[in-house]
């Protein structure tokens, strides 16, 4: 009996690791076509061109040196059409409301931007090739229009238990909000930072955020950084996977200090 | 070799002054001057992409100017000056400067206050007085604009602190707006939904706040549909030049078209619907009618 239930779900985890995603590392020469993308790198004489395709759109870039590698994995959604903001605002597609002192944990689904990265052996001196998405990009802004912020904006459904959507177009948002106040809150949007985000794929792609309600108009969010095991009791089949930290480009760039929480200040 | 002459001196109220302490005076100001701007060049080079070009230009030039004025006072008494005594004669002196040099104390002093206030920053696209461009320097005594077709512009700092300053990029978001004008036999409607809906395809067209799109006036030639869109202060010129001309081609795809101005002129050929009261043989009827009752 026991038996065969870890065997139902050895089986079902099989499935869901195989689904078959580009993420991953790449030796050139190589080529990798998915949803309209196709992505290869070839030699051409002593160089490698490396060649990208969505659509109409083409990008062509020449690589001198051996021995690279290449990692395509999902990185923050803020770098396409172009990046303007760091910040991600997700809206609900229903209001929520959670009471006073209460903590809850949703999911949300967030956009995916698709990165390419080249590296040396060992991922050293990694650089970023290419970025590109395949979902809709809009911009909002968060706030007043004289002192507020430009979002990349997202609507999102709100999920009591982990959703599955495609993993080249949206991401899994495990959402702990914690009311610290005494009154009701009534939530329909939630705003980020990017240079806070950890993304994590391995068959989908994950992030695990806060959003600590202050008071009726404030709110504080932030991510969960520390390596995700897969501990999503409400989904089992992720029970048993360890998903892969994601490299992301926004941690790629020199930056000083910078606050990697956001702070709502005009409300949610 | 014979140093003797470096002890040349003049005796002053603060002691003696000889043209080795003089030397020495000028070799600190040197070498500070020389380690000042080494500095600066460190630290701009090092701060290129942590901080904003505006607060590390700020800050580059007060230490740059703060560690010259510590040095430059703190060795004044090499040459036989107490800066002590320095402010005692500062005030005299100061109005003596003050008005020997009134613009240029003007300028800095408004420097001083541009720096602080901040209403501009370096990078803003501004239109000071007729100038419009990027500001490329805010420096002590002037500000540095270079314009839309790429001239150098020096402003004095007194002039852009007393003057009106439109800074374009001053808030995150601005708007922009059309009229459009189609005939009056196309629907105003599918008009609005074709407008509404390439607003919605455009990303930097911000969904907060919300776009426009409506009839605003019943012309001579045309039903003009104004569209209204916010956009990210630096990308909406972009937009606003993009968006134009796809809604002329969207528009057009649907078979709704902008009309030239025009003018209805209808030629009547039909005498027989000439109302007959205007009609010329009763008028002159009428007249010779008068003439014979009252005038004969």
């Amino acid at each position: 009996m026991l038996y065969s239930y870890i065997k139902k779900f050895k089986d079902l985890q099989k499935n869901v690791n195989s689904r078959d995603i580009m993420y991953g590392y790449y030796d050139p020469p190589f080529s990798v076509e998915q949803e309209g993308i196709s992505i290869s790198v070839e030699r051409n004489g002593e160089q490698w061109i490396y060649r990208r395709t969505l659509e109409a759109d083409t990008v062509e870039k020449v690589i001198l040196g051996n021995g690279k590698h290449l990692i395509i994995n999902p990185v923050e959604p803020l770098n396409t059409p172009k990046e303007i903001t760091p910040n991600l605002l997700i809206e609900f597609e229903k209001t929520l409301l959670l009471s006073g002192g209460a903590k809850r944990k949703i999911f949300l689904t967030f956009p995916i931007e698709i990165g390419i990265f080249i590296s040396d052996k060992g991922n050293k001196n990694l650089q970023l090739l290419d970025v590109l998405s395949l979902v809709r990009q809009k911009f909002t802004l968060y706030g007043e229009v004289s002192y507020g912020v430009i979002c990349k904006h997202w609507k999102s459904k709100i999920y009591s238990t982990s959703p599955s959507p495609s993993p080249l177009h949206e991401g899994i948002m495990e959402l702990t909000l914690r009311n610290t106040s005494s009154d009701w809150a009534s939530i329909s949007k939630v705003v980020f930072s990017a240079y806070g985000m950890k993304l994590y794929y391995e068959g989908d792609v994950f992030m695990r955020a806060h959003m600590d309600i202050l008071n009726r108009n404030t709110a504080e969010t932030g991510f969960e950084l520390q390596h995700i095991n897969g501990e999503l009791k409400s989904n089992p089949l992720k029970d048993f996977k360890a998903r892969k930290e994601a490299f992301g480009v926004y941690s790629l760039q020199k930056l000083g200090i910078v606050p990697t929480k956001f702070y709502m200040g005009w409300g949610f | 070799m014979n140093l003797a002459f470096l002890d040349l001196g003049l005796s002053t109220s603060n002691g003696n002054v000889t043209l080795g302490s003089v030397l020495e005076f000028i070799l600190i100001l040197s070498f500070s001057t020389l380690l000042a701007k080494i500095l600066s060049l460190y630290l701009r080079r090092s701060l290129k992409d942590r901080v904003s070009k505006d607060i590390r230009e700020t800050v580059i030039k007060l230490l740059y100017y703060g560690i010259l004025t510590i040095v430059f006072f703190s060795n004044l008494p090499l040459i036989g000056i107490n800066p002590s005594g320095l402010l005692l004669a500062g005030g005299v002196a100061g109005i003596v400067l003050g008005f020997a040099s009134q613009n240029i104390v003007g300028n800095l002093v408004s420097g001083v206050f541009l720096m602080a206030e901040r209403p501009i920053k370096i990078g803003d696209q501004v239109q000071i007085n007729d100038v419009s461009g990027y500001v490329t320097d805010i420096r002590i005594i002037s500000t540095l604009i270079r314009t839309y077709d790429g001239l150098l512009v020096r402003i004095p700092n007194q002039q852009v602190f007393t003057t009106n300053i439109t800074n374009i990029v001053g808030h995150p978001v601005r708007r922009f707006e059309y009229t459009i004008r189609i005939r009056y036999s196309d629907d105003a409607n599918a008009a609005i939904f074709l407008i509404k809906d390439l607003i919605d395809k455009e990303p930097f067209a911000l969904l907060n706040p919300s776009p426009s799109v409506f009839v605003n006036d019943l012309a001579d030639s045309s039903v003009n549909i104004t569209v209204r869109i916010w956009a990210p202060v630096n990308e909406w010129f972009g937009i606003k030049t993009r968006i134009l001309w796809n809604i002329k081609q969207s528009l057009e795809e649907n078979g709704i078209e902008i009309p030239l101005p025009q003018r209805i002129v209808r030629i009547q050929t039909d005498a027989k619907k000439i109302p007959e009261e205007l009609m010329p043989e009763k008028e002159i009827e009428s007249v010779l009618n008068y003439e014979d009752r009252v005038l004969a």
